[in-house]
């Protein structure tokens, strides 16, 4: 197992850091973050030609079928740009959750059109209190004469404005089971949540009789869930690392050009070691993200405990060393104009949206305990 | 030559020569001759002209038996320094023993008021005929009492600014003048020594470079040294590296009842998570084909591993509570918490204090400057002090 880029994974991570250096700069990302949609349609259709939205799909379904690897090299320049873009919900997280459904038809219809670009999905499994799937949904799901029908409220939905279609999580009398629903199902609602981080928007669903569609057997939803979060961790971990990176490259910049006392203050040690200490955390959450994906593609035994390290590393990573880099910036940092406060709140964001870097620990802790 | 093929004819060659009850001096001179000592040497100086690598093939395939006597062209510092920079006369009168292990070395660099600073050296030299005579105080000297000699550095013009007035030398310790006192360390051990020189004595013809030109002599000798260590880091059981068993704090707060304490839970997570960050940052490093990513994440290594053992032995302490107030044989727990928290600062302090490596990562790896030197062009004689 080797987390050497090949030469076409080099070739890739070219490719994506080109695109996004003429399509996400800074001031793309300031103009999507205060506009309705979130992202650019345009720019979408553009990482669907370049084969991005169809990277973890198989090639039966109208993706490339390539790895967790690639995966990753893709998602940290993405990560280091702050691509506003709903890339997580719809190409990772979504095909990840129906190929673990083992649902052929749904895969077949749909998985196709999010590698076109045709297709925004995203996936509803947290309620109030914990950005993890419950064990027992408080959100239920009941038979009905020609499908189902769900009641309850899920919260921080990423990229829930707007997807084309939502996969709730939901308790029905079979167990577990993940739902299709439709943006104009009755009595859904999407509210807008008001999130700190406007690269990367949530929603609230509020669904009251609404009619739904099971996909896959209900009972398997839980574990394809499971699954599927995990899968797609190894895209969150990249981002994040691609992002402590990119602070580290501008607090270092910035140390090497601001004078202060006849100086440049990268010569204070005060700030030289503050900005060594930011390379380790940057650079270990790179080796982890990209460990992590190689050993998903491996199959490794041990990489549900090296997941768990790597989710909770990179987070406090990505936090502390965007924490930082406004330190390292001083009075310029404090301001909004400045992207660093950018990456501090898709840093606590990041930290959050798949469970929080102490509930990653306990659950290494739990792993190993058990075996 | 391949790689295998070197393999191949060492393995014979152990195969055929070695003998664990042999004499240690006729299989010194039998492993010289044959051009295993320092196997990337020329064959003068018991080598056979093998590539940097090969010789490190040489070395483990030695190891692997447990034989005695490759590899100095890595380890032996005094061979090394000499054959970069002697004459040929000193070549010719200090490598062979050196190699062959007939003569012992070690380092006289640090001292009590020049430690970060080692320009800052006070130890003075001055000549008197074909001699010079040393007087001032070494430390950090490890194997000081067995050493035949020391490899140097004391202050031969103190009218220039501190860079320019150091010498180099092989210095004969066994003599009166060289007084050799153990370091008692924090953890109980005695590793290291103190070397008191008192108007001792080195010959003219151990000067290794020019007078004055010691501090650059210096520098290649420890590179050696730093790779040495590198070395070391990589293969020795014993060099501070976390055992791979990393259930080892699991274990350890099961045992002492704590493993239900979800604060334990989180700690331990935080400790192998740096553990863990390390051991995939170093596989990144020897994977890539970048030769500066890999640069960038071996610089790193230290200060890295700084952290994983200061953590660690916090996180342990965490676990044992009162018990680390303890030591001695009837607290083997509490000691050896205690040994590990006061002993992670032998790799935050030995060899360049991390203060130090963030200076030399920061200004290397992130091209941050150099704090100003204003007294650069001082003479060392006017430095405050």
């Amino acid at each position: 197992m080797s987390t050497a880029l090949t030469r076409e994974q080099a070739d890739l991570r070219q490719t994506v850091a080109d695109l996004l250096a003429k399509r996400s700069p800074q001031a793309e990302v300031r103009r999507l973050m205060a506009s309705d949609d979130g992202y650019d349609p345009s720019v979408w259709s553009e990482l669907a030609a370049l084969g991005l939205l169809g990277l973890v799909i198989p090639e039966e379904f109208g993706g490339s079928g390539a790895g967790a690897a690639e995966l990753a090299v893709v998602s940290e320049q993405m990560g280091r740009a702050l691509l506003c873009a709903p890339f997580l919900s719809a190409a990772v997280l979504t095909p990840y959750l129906l190929l673990a459904l083992d649902d052929t038809a749904e895969c077949a219809e749909v998985l196709p059109q999010i590698a076109a670009g045709e297709l925004t999905t995203a996936v509803a499994f947290a309620e109030s209190g914990s950005a993890r799937p419950p064990r027992h949904p408080a959100t239920t799901a009941v038979r009905t004469t020609n499908g189902w029908s769900l009641t309850g409220e899920k919260i921080y939905v990423l990229d829930g404005v707007g997807a084309d279609r939502y996969y709730v999580h939901a308790e029905s009398d079979s167990g577990v089971g993940i739902f299709a629903v439709d943006p104009g199902a009755a009595g859904l609602e999407v509210t807008a949540l008001n999130t700190i981080d406007q690269t990367r928007r949530q929603a609230r669903l509020t669904l009251a009789d609404t009619p739904a569609r099971l996909i896959g057997t209900a009972g398997a939803g839980a574990i394809a869930l499971d699954t599927a979060l995990d899968r797609a961790a190894v895209a969150l971990l990249a981002e994040q690392a691609g992002g402590t990176m990119q602070c580290v490259q501008m607090s270092t910049d910035y140390a090497r050009t601001r004078y202060q006392f006849g100086r440049a203050i990268g010569s204070f040690q005060a700030i030289k070691h503050l900005c060594v200490d930011m390379l380790l955390e940057a650079e270990s959450a790179c080796s982890a993200a990209r460990h992590v994906a190689a050993a998903f593609d491996a199959g490794e035994p041990n990489r549900m405990t090296d997941l768990a390290l790597a989710q909770a590393y990179c987070s406090d990573a990505f936090c502390s060393v965007a924490a930082a880099t406004i330190q390292v910036h001083g009075g310029i940092g404090f301001t909004w104009e400045h992207p660093a406060h950018l990456y501090l709140r898709r840093a606590r964001t990041d930290a959050q949206i798949f469970a929080d870097p102490a509930w990653h620990r306990e659950r290494y802790v739990r792993i190993r305990e058990e075996s | 030559m391949t790689d295998d093929d070197i393999r191949t004819e060492v393995r014979q060659w152990l195969a055929q020569n070695w003998d664990p009850g042999a004499d240690r001096a006729e299989w010194a001179q039998r492993v010289f001759d044959a051009g295993w000592s320092a196997p990337s040497w020329e064959p003068e100086w018991g080598g056979r002209g093998l590539s940097d690598p090969q010789s490190r093939i040489v070395a483990a395939e030695f190891a692997a038996v447990g034989a005695r006597g490759a590899g100095a062209d890595r380890a032996d510092m005094l061979a090394c320094t000499v054959r970069d920079l002697g004459t040929d006369e000193q070549k010719e009168r200090l490598i062979p023993p050196s190699v062959r292990g007939e003569t012992r070395w070690c380092l006289l660099y640090s001292e009590p008021g020049a430690g970060s600073d080692l320009a800052g050296l006070r130890t003075r030299a001055e000549r008197d005929g074909d001699d010079w005579i040393v007087t001032g105080q070494k430390v950090w000297t490890s194997f000081a009492t067995t050493a035949d000699y020391g490899l140097l550095v004391a202050r031969t013009d103190f009218d220039v600014p501190k860079h320019q007035g150091i010498s180099f030398f092989i210095f004969p310790m066994r003599q009166a003048g060289v007084e050799v006192r153990p370091i008692h360390q924090i953890t109980g051990e005695s590793e290291f020594n103190e070397v008191f020189i008192t108007d001792a004595r080195v010959p003219h013809a151990n000067l290794v470079g020019e007078a004055g030109g010691g501090w650059s002599v210096l520098q290649l000798a420890l590179a050696h040294e730093r790779r040495l260590m590198g070395d070391l880091a990589r293969t020795s059981k014993s060099s501070g590296e976390l055992k791979p068993d990393a259930d080892s704090l699991i274990t350890m707060a099961r045992a002492a009842g704590r493993l239900a304490d979800s604060h334990i839970r989180q700690e331990i997570a935080v400790a192998e998570g740096y553990a863990a960050v390390n051991r995939w940052n170093t596989l990144r490093a020897k994977s890539t084909r970048d030769k500066a990513e890999a640069a960038t994440l071996l610089s790193l290594g230290k200060i890295a591993m700084s952290r994983i053992l200061h953590e660690t032995a916090r996180v342990q302490t965490a676990i044992v509570g009162p018990e680390a107030m303890l030591c001695g044989t009837d607290s083997p727990i509490g000691d050896a918490v205690t040994f590990r928290t006061l002993n992670a600062y032998f790799t935050s302090i030995g060899g360049g204090t991390d203060q130090i490596q963030r200076n030399i990562v920061g200004e290397r790896v992130l091209g941050l400057p150099r704090e100003p030197e204003p007294y650069r062009d001082t003479a060392f004689r006017d430095l405050p002090h």
